[in-house]
């Protein structure tokens, strides 16, 4: 028994853009006007939501620095690539992509290796110390950085030694506790006749997380990889802090470390600082397009039918 | 079903963190120092740090350059960090861990109690020609650096004496002679201000940073309070030396531009003195670097309540010193190569490169053909001589945050008196200057 | 109708359950072993790595944290050593009676009182849309996750800029907009961080909602339509009760945001706002603990902070775990 099989008599479930009727019997005028105005609100809303980042993107193209209302519809000649070029040129920008894929990379290993299995223990299994182990992982989300940042260093820097390393990097954010989190809550919901079945049958709980939980964890992984991917990414006090080598630094860092310094030397300062962050931006949001694809319904549900 | 404990549960977890804690505590024991007399001597490779602005880097590596072509066996590295906001925290953070190199050419004054305090920094005064060094080099001013305890915890080493920078094009269009701009008094500034203004030339008069970190004090209030009181520091010998009449002129002078709103008291992304917000700008001569393609700038001295000399004029330093940390093993070389790096020849680089102003005793004569080369910088090798630095107190940073509280709520947002304001933190801040 | 289906944790402790067995087969063993390391206990080692990590990071941190707030503490250099005496709960004391602090715990409450309930609302409600609407979907959902994914310093000079007194919300209200403009304005400034992180965070609650939303099975839908439910009606018996477990996620983790507030207002007003009308207790911890050295009063503040907001998430979890039973 491994992935849940879909229902039979519910035609084209495996179309990932039909849309899920709400009320099947189509009363026509009404469904129409009602998706006319989830549409509007939508619209409006991602207009609203994304006109700051238009802003900034425009922003950072301009020649000289425009702030007036105007601003937001720019001048054909006032546009120029420069402020991207001059930050191609002040920073080496594939050394820090290299150093910012290989932080958050080596940070979304952790999280998906070990935090699905901590997070499918803590949600299936009894053992001793279950307790102690939720709350211990409750005690960090909450705790914030501030609190623990010095003796986090000392320890790190000091006395593991990692200083300048990508590991000492890492290691602070190597498993995500809002992954565990989300993990735990997932293996939580599905439904017990799975995984009952397979005890039923003997299965070993090595042999059911691998054969059953595992196998429908696809969803879980794919929002803990999104919201996982953006602390690494954009961390810059950590990086900072452990190390000082040029060569190592991740992009937040480089891009930081040219804001503070760029004032002087280019035409529009605050385009740069734009212009960093729109560079800093893109991979993630082309992350998020090229996974958000998969978030579709799995018809679990169904799949317990058996 | 039961219900869940969470309060059992959360017990756990904070026992389990603070035994875990202690566990991890004892067993790593913090790593004992080496003697200093034979550190003091050693010589060897050694680490530095130094900002990261384009001109400062320049002149960095062309001093490790000639020291490591003249010296194979002792070689310097060198690594860059920000000057920014974070910079001292991560100092603080470096000297805790022992990862703080040999020399920190950043090195802040106002931060410096802290970093003694700490432990972090070594007393150039135990050198044998420490305190001879520089005191030559550096003259009366060098006093002013010293410690509590007399000695020297910091190489003063460059500074940009603070003055008012005027857009020459906006106040001819605002009907004001650009050649004798009016700004010596109290009175003709506010006057001066209000026509900039009024005219249209510009938004604002004057855009200081309205926010409330420590050190934006430095910018509005400070230079103003050197010179009115001639050279005084905000503290002297454990008392505030704020809350006079002069200190309290000088908050209301600020206080009527803001309700005037001759200044604006919304942080402002960017500079505003090159974007054309702000007529005029508060500020020391790096920024020639930045504004002399964008504005036409001219240059006068802080202003005054009364009318006074210009060569009588104190104003705030704005220094950056170099310390040498306590993690430094190779302390001869480390001393050796801040007496190479602070030198005649290389403090003329440093003018030279960055415009930046050394703090040695009479630069206009030292650098004579530099100043003929370049007169848009004499007025600040004058001004040199007469800065003013934040004190050396302990608990520097919680002061300067206490006065800036106080700075920002009776005078940027008139949201209290003034005199009661100054009054209630000059209370505080004598506290905290007396603590040890 | 399968009714299990939504239901969360069933608990795993059936009676009838099989599992109980173990790894070994005598029935007098497993309850010793059982009672020494739990029914599961494999569970010990898949956790391992992760309860390491947690020891082997945060718990010297957290537990020295804690240490430092009832000593009077400041860092120094290795090799230095200085007294670091007891000093009970002085440092308690001290910070809760600052009326700086006091203030800053009170700004966080403004704050969660408005940020939460919008974000739950918003974030569920655009998710419901976003999981439906046909056309420009990819298109949507990428509008609504990119303020999420950019730096804060960047989003940060934007908002600046469109809220100064000139900028360009005030151009649109004209004479409706407050006089001393948003960010400046001692009543507007929290709420003005609150809406700037509602919008910027809003991305990754729309996540772990879609995501949630997913595994609603159609059924209950269609079910529900065939019992003559409108849409607003599905949604509440439906969507909702479905979703409770992202939700008590969203809250939790809205609750935990909010309460740790450090970059925005230190960003968006200045390091503390209008006569430090924005100020949140961690800015006070990075002030003290960090810049002016004195550990000791920032991690009072911190423990309480973090005693308050465990005693928040309780709460939470009471409300919303009530009907799982």
């Amino acid at each position: 028994m491994t992935a849940p099989r879909t229902q039979e008599g519910h035609g084209s479930e495996q179309d990932t853009d039909r849309p899920v009727p709400v009320v099947v019997a189509a009363v026509g005028q009404g469904q129409r006007w009602r998706r006319f105005l989830v549409m509007g609100a939508l619209f409006t809303g991602a207009v609203v939501f994304l006109f700051p980042f238009y802003y900034m993107v425009v922003a950072s193209l301009q020649l000289s620095p425009n702030l007036t209302v105007g601003g937001a519809f720019p001048r054909p000649g006032n546009l120029t690539v420069d402020n991207y070029i001059q930050i191609n040129a002040s920073l080496n920008l594939w050394q820090s992509l290299l150093n910012s894929g290989i932080f958050t990379g080596g940070v979304l290993l952790g999280t998906v290796v070990f935090g699905v299995l901590g997070g499918y223990a803590l949600a299936m299994l009894h053992f001793r110390g279950r307790g102690v182990l939720f709350s211990a992982m409750l005690l960090v989300l909450v705790v914030p950085f501030q609190l623990s940042m010095i003796p986090l260093y000392v320890l790190i820097a000091r006395d593991y030694g990692l200083g300048d390393t990508y590991l000492g990097m890492i290691l602070p954010f190597a498993i995500n506790s809002t992954a565990v989190f989300i993990f735990r809550q997932y293996f939580l919901q599905l439904p017990s006749e799975l995984f009952d079945a397979a005890r039923i049958d003997g299965a070993s709980e090595l042999r059911t997380l691998w054969s059953i939980a595992l196998p429908l964890v696809r969803p879980a992984l794919l929002t803990a990889v999104l919201l996982t991917f953006i602390g690494p990414w954009n961390e810059f006090l950590w990086p900072f802090l452990i190390t000082k080598q040029q060569a190592k630094q991740p992009l937040a860092v480089s891009l930081a470390n040219y804001i503070s310094t760029v004032q002087a030397s280019t035409a529009n300062p605050y385009g740069s600082i734009l212009a960093g962050a729109v560079v800093l931006a893109v991979p993630a949001v082309a992350l998020f397009l090229i996974f958000q694809r998969h978030f579709v319904s799995t018809d679990l549900g169904s799949g317990v039918k058996g | 079903m039961r219900p869940s404990r969470p309060s059992r549960r959360y017990r756990h977890g904070v026992a389990a963190a603070v035994l875990a804690g202690a566990m991890v505590l004892t067993a790593c024991g913090s790593s004992g120092g080496g003697s200093t007399s034979d550190a003091a001597s050693a010589k060897g490779p050694i680490k530095i740090w130094y900002s990261n602005n384009e001109q400062e880097i320049a002149w960095g590596q062309q001093v490790v350059a000639a020291w490591n072509a003249a010296n194979p066996n002792e070689q310097v590295t060198a690594e860059q960090i920000p000057t920014g906001k974070s910079s001292e925290d991560v100092i603080g953070a470096a000297i805790t861990a022992g990862t703080e190199p040999c020399l920190i050419y950043n090195t802040s004054p106002a931060a410096v109690p802290g970093f003694q305090k700490q432990g972090g920094l070594i007393d150039l005064s135990s050198f044998a020609d420490g305190t001879s060094y520089i005191e030559t080099r550096t003259g009366e001013l060098a006093k002013q650096y010293a410690s509590a305890d007399g000695h020297y915890y910091q190489m003063p080493w460059k500074s940009n004496p603070v003055m008012i920078f005027y857009n020459k094009d906006m106040f001819t269009k605002a009907g004001i002679d650009p050649t004798n701009p009016q700004l010596a008094t109290y009175d003709e500034f506010l006057a001066t201000a209000k026509k900039i203004v009024d005219s249209g030339a510009a938004p604002f008069a004057i855009y200081p940073a309205p926010s409330s970190e420590f050190y934006q004090s430095w910018f509005d209030f400070y230079p103003l309070f050197a010179a009115a009181t001639g050279g005084k520091q905000l503290v002297a010998d454990g008392k505030s030396q704020f809350n006079s009449p002069e200190g309290l002129a000088v908050a209301n002078f600020w206080k009527q531009i803001y309700a005037e709103k001759l200044a604006g008291n919304e942080t402002h992304t960017g500079d505003s003195f090159s974007d054309g917000t702000a007529a005029m700008a508060i500020v020391g001569p790096w920024a020639i670097s930045v504004y002399k393609d964008k504005v036409n700038w001219g240059v006068v001295p802080v202003p005054t309540a009364g009318a006074t000399a210009a060569e009588q004029i104190h104003t705030f330093s704005d220094a950056k010193n170099v310390g040498m940390y306590a993690s430094c093993t190779n302390q001869g070389t480390a001393w050796d190569f801040l007496k190479f790096s602070t030198s005649q020849e290389q403090d003329g680089q440093l003018l030279t490169l960055t415009g930046q102003m050394p703090l040695r005793t009479d630069l206009p004569t030292t650098y004579a053909d530099y100043f003929a080369a370049n007169p848009d910088y004499k007025l600040f090798a004058d001004q040199a001589a007469r800065t003013v630095e934040v004190p050396n107190t302990p608990n520097s940073v919680e002061i300067w945050q206490t006065f800036r509280d106080a700075w920002t709520s009776a005078v940027i947002f008139g949201k209290s008196d003034v005199q009661q304001t100054m009054t209630d933190a000059a209370t505080k801040i004598d506290q905290l200057a007396s603590q040890t | 109708m399968t009714t299990s289906a939504t239901r969360s944790p069933v608990p795993r402790d059936h009676p009838a359950s099989p599992a109980a067995r173990g790894a070994d087969g005598g029935r007098h063993r497993t309850s010793l072993f059982t009672r020494l390391f739990g029914r599961q206990p494999i569970g010990i080692l898949l956790a391992a790595p992760y309860a390491v990590f947690i020891a082997v990071i945060f718990a010297f941190p957290i537990g020295f944290a804690v240490y430092m707030s009832f000593t009077d503490y400041y860092f120094t250099a290795p090799g230095v050593t200085v007294p670091h005496p007891f000093v009970g709960l002085d440092n308690y004391k001290t910070v809760l009676t600052d009326p700086a602090v006091l203030a800053s715990f009170g700004h966080i409450g403004i704050f969660l009182i408005l940020n939460v309930p919008l974000t739950v609302a918003l974030s569920l409600g655009l998710a419901v849309a976003l999981n439906r609407a046909v056309h420009f979907r990819t298109f949507f959902r990428a509008a609504y996750y990119v303020p999420y994914v950019t730096a804060s310093v960047a989003v940060v000079a934007v908002w600046l800029v469109l809220f100064r007194s000139d900028g360009l919300v005030n151009q649109i209200l004209g004479p409706l907009a407050p006089d001393p403009s948003w960010l400046v304005n001692s009543t507007w400034a929290m709420p003005m961080i609150a809406l700037f992180v509602t919008w910027k965070q809003l991305g990754f609650f729309i996540l772990l909602y879609l995501a949630a939303l997913q595994n609603v099975p159609k059924e209950l839908y269609e079910s529900a339509s065939v019992d003559g439910a409108g849409a607003w009606r599905s949604f509440r018996s439906v969507t909702v009760p479905g979703v409770r477990q992202a939700t008590a996620l969203v809250l939790l983790l809205a609750i935990v945001t909010g309460a740790n507030l450090f970059t925005e207002p230190y960003l968006l007003t200045g390091g503390g706002g209008p006569d430090g009308a924005s100020t949140t207790p961690v800015l006070l911890m990075y002030q003290q603990g960090i810049q002016q050295g004195k550990p000791s009063t920032a991690s009072a503040i911190g423990v309480v902070l973090v005693i308050l907001v465990l005693i928040v998430a309780l709460v939470n979890r009471r409300l919303t775990e009530r009907s799982e039973r």
